[in-house]
């Protein structure tokens, strides 16, 4: 019995073409290994001639191709027929497709983001409310370092989806700032205050000119947009060193910058509310306690 | 913080591409343009300040001093690994980084089929460099210039350093300064319209510095051809400075090598 097992055991070792699936196995093994090198000095030859995006996208491509081009070679050399294979391939790609419908609709998206190009690596970019800057553009998501610190991962679909602002698209951005001010200030006077200032900026560009609008008479103060450009790597500090620059600047020409009062009205029927002068108390002395002393 | 006329007294003339010796402990102290520098040898390391001084407190002249006395220790310093044990110190000067585009305080109109000479002074910037190789430390702008866009629309274009000029069409009139690099322009005009010079687009990183036997700097003449549209301009560099420099010799090369040796070459923008 055990012999008979032994014999059929040898026999089926035997039958197999040992020397095939060698080959089979260091073509694979051979393909990745050359696939790596060949994305990397690519990255390499590319690191300083072109964007990050480029060299990503070059050394994925590269790397994917040799890779398949020795996938096919090894299954050619393990006697698969290509035809056999690409059918198999076509009907395992349907019934993954079904199966697996959220990554499909993902991976296509993502190879309608490559062609679009709507952000590349290194971009900053704002999704659903997320902002941050983009690491890696991905198969099936997007990722992202926001300013926090935090690794957000966002699906491709998602990102066909919905809104994206790209905030570095443009090498300069305006910044749109508003500053309300009393009724009893010269608007006039505010406004050159606030375009010397915009002169007077580092960071604010001279082209295009920084101007100055109203934009309504609100509850307490009269509304002005102050709108100046900056380049795209100074927004941040541009902004508050500017409104640093402008609460110093109107606090020492003396312009009211007013913050919502409010006023009670006891109507014209009513008593109107009674107000007593009282002598001011000691320092010790902090108003009723909530309870008397026996608690 | 202006320095006393006592001390200005002592202090004398800057030069660029000159050895300054040091020895460790001591302080090479500047005051030029709108800037202040001062530049510290010690045992193992090189530390540099600066400071910008009021706008009211514009110099003519370079003046440094070599002192015992260490600076001011809340100024903010950069420090270098001293890259050898040469104690030199060696200052050259650099024109800036981005074009700059030059803005007449009255604008200036061209005749049609005319031409015209400029003299643009452009803004320096300083190059620090240490040791007995001359190993570059740093270098800083002489004054804080505003930045400006210059392009067709908010998407495409370039940020470029902006500078008011007098536009001087006499070399004998342009102030010189040792921080100020003079360039002159040619403008040929070869349209049938006047050409309203509002603002000019030089490309500084393609100029080079050439000292003249007055200590001067000069850059290579820019010529500017307007023949049709004044957004599509085309402008030369030569490639060395004009014959009314005098004798000159190469101090800094140009940042950024001209396509064909600065030949003619379609210049987009370049009235702005």
């Amino acid at each position: 019995m055990i012999e008979q097992f032994e014999s059929s055991l040898m026999q089926f070792f035997g039958a197999i073409a040992w020397g095939k699936w060698l080959s089979t196995l260091f073509l694979l093994i051979l393909g990745i290994v050359l696939a790596s090198v060949a994305g990397r000095s690519v990255s390499r030859f590319m690191e300083d001639r072109a964007s990050r995006h480029h060299t990503v996208m070059v050394r994925r491509l590269v790397f994917y191709l040799i890779l398949a081009i020795f996938f096919f070679a090894a299954l050619r050399e393990a006697g698969f027929s290509l035809d056999v294979v690409l059918g198999a391939a076509g009907i395992l790609t349907v019934a993954i497709g079904f199966a697996s419908q959220t990554s499909a609709s993902n991976m296509i998206s993502g190879l309608f983001l490559l062609v679009e190009k709507p952000f590349e690596i290194g971009n900053f970019i704002e999704v659903e409310g997320t902002i941050g800057e983009v690491v890696a553009i991905d198969m099936l998501s997007v990722k992202l370092r926001t300013p926090d610190n935090l690794y957000v991962r966002i699906p491709n679909e998602t990102l066909i989806k919905t809104r994206v602002v790209n905030r570095s698209r443009f090498p300069i951005r305006r910044m749109d700032l508003t500053v309300g001010i009393a009724y009893a200030e010269d608007v006039e006077r505010v406004e050159n205050l606030l375009l010397d200032l915009a002169r007077k900026n580092s960071a604010s560009l001279e082209e295009p000119k920084a101007f100055v609008l109203v934009t309504g008479f609100g509850p307490s103060s009269v509304d002005l947009q102050f709108s100046f450009w900056v380049p795209g790597d100074k927004v941040l500090e541009g902004r508050s060193q500017m409104m640093v620059a402008i609460k110093k600047a109107l606090d020492e020409e003396g312009v009211e910058i007013p913050f919502p009062h409010t006023s009670i009205y006891a109507g014209s029927h009513s008593e109107p509310f009674r107000v007593e002068l009282l002598r001011p108390q000691t320092a010790t002395d902090k108003g009723d306690p909530d309870a008397d002393q026996n608690g | 913080m202006t320095t006393s006329l006592e001390a200005q007294q002592t202090m004398q003339d800057g030069q660029w591409g000159v050895d300054y010796a040091l020895d460790p402990g001591q302080t090479h102290y500047h005051e030029l343009c709108h800037t202040r520098v001062w530049v510290t040898l010690l045992e193992q390391e090189w530390q540099i300040r600066y400071q910008r001084m009021p706008e009211a407190d514009d110099q003519e002249r370079w003046l440094q001093r070599i002192t015992g006395t260490l600076p001011d220790a809340d100024m903010d310093v950069q420090r270098f690994v001293r890259p050898d044990r040469g104690c030199q110190l060696h200052y050259l000067p650099a024109m800036s980084s981005l074009a700059t585009v030059i803005r007449p305080y009255q604008p200036l109109t061209l005749p049609a089929n005319s031409e015209c000479t400029i003299y643009v002074g452009t803004l320096l910037w300083m190059r620090i460099q240490a040791g007995s190789k001359g190993t570059h430390l740093m270098e800083l702008p002489l004054a804080d210039s505003s930045l400006t866009w210059v392009g067709r629309t908010t998407m495409e274009g370039e940020l470029c350093y902006s500078a008011a000029t007098f536009a001087r069409l006499v070399l004998d009139a342009v102030p010189k300064r040792p921080w100020r690099a003079i360039t002159p322009v040619r403008i040929i005009n070869e349209r049938q319209e006047p050409l309203l010079l509002e603002r000019f687009n030089l490309p500084t990183p393609l100029l080079s510095l050439h000292r003249n036997e007055k200590g001067h700097l000069w850059t290579p003449g820019v010529t500017v051809i307007c023949e049709t549209d004044m957004n599509s301009a085309r402008l030369r560099v030569d490639q060395n400075p004009v014959a009314a420099a005098g004798r000159c010799e190469l101090v800094s090369p140009a940042r950024e090598q001209t396509a064909r040796g600065g030949l003619v070459r379609a210049y987009d923008r370049i009235f702005g």
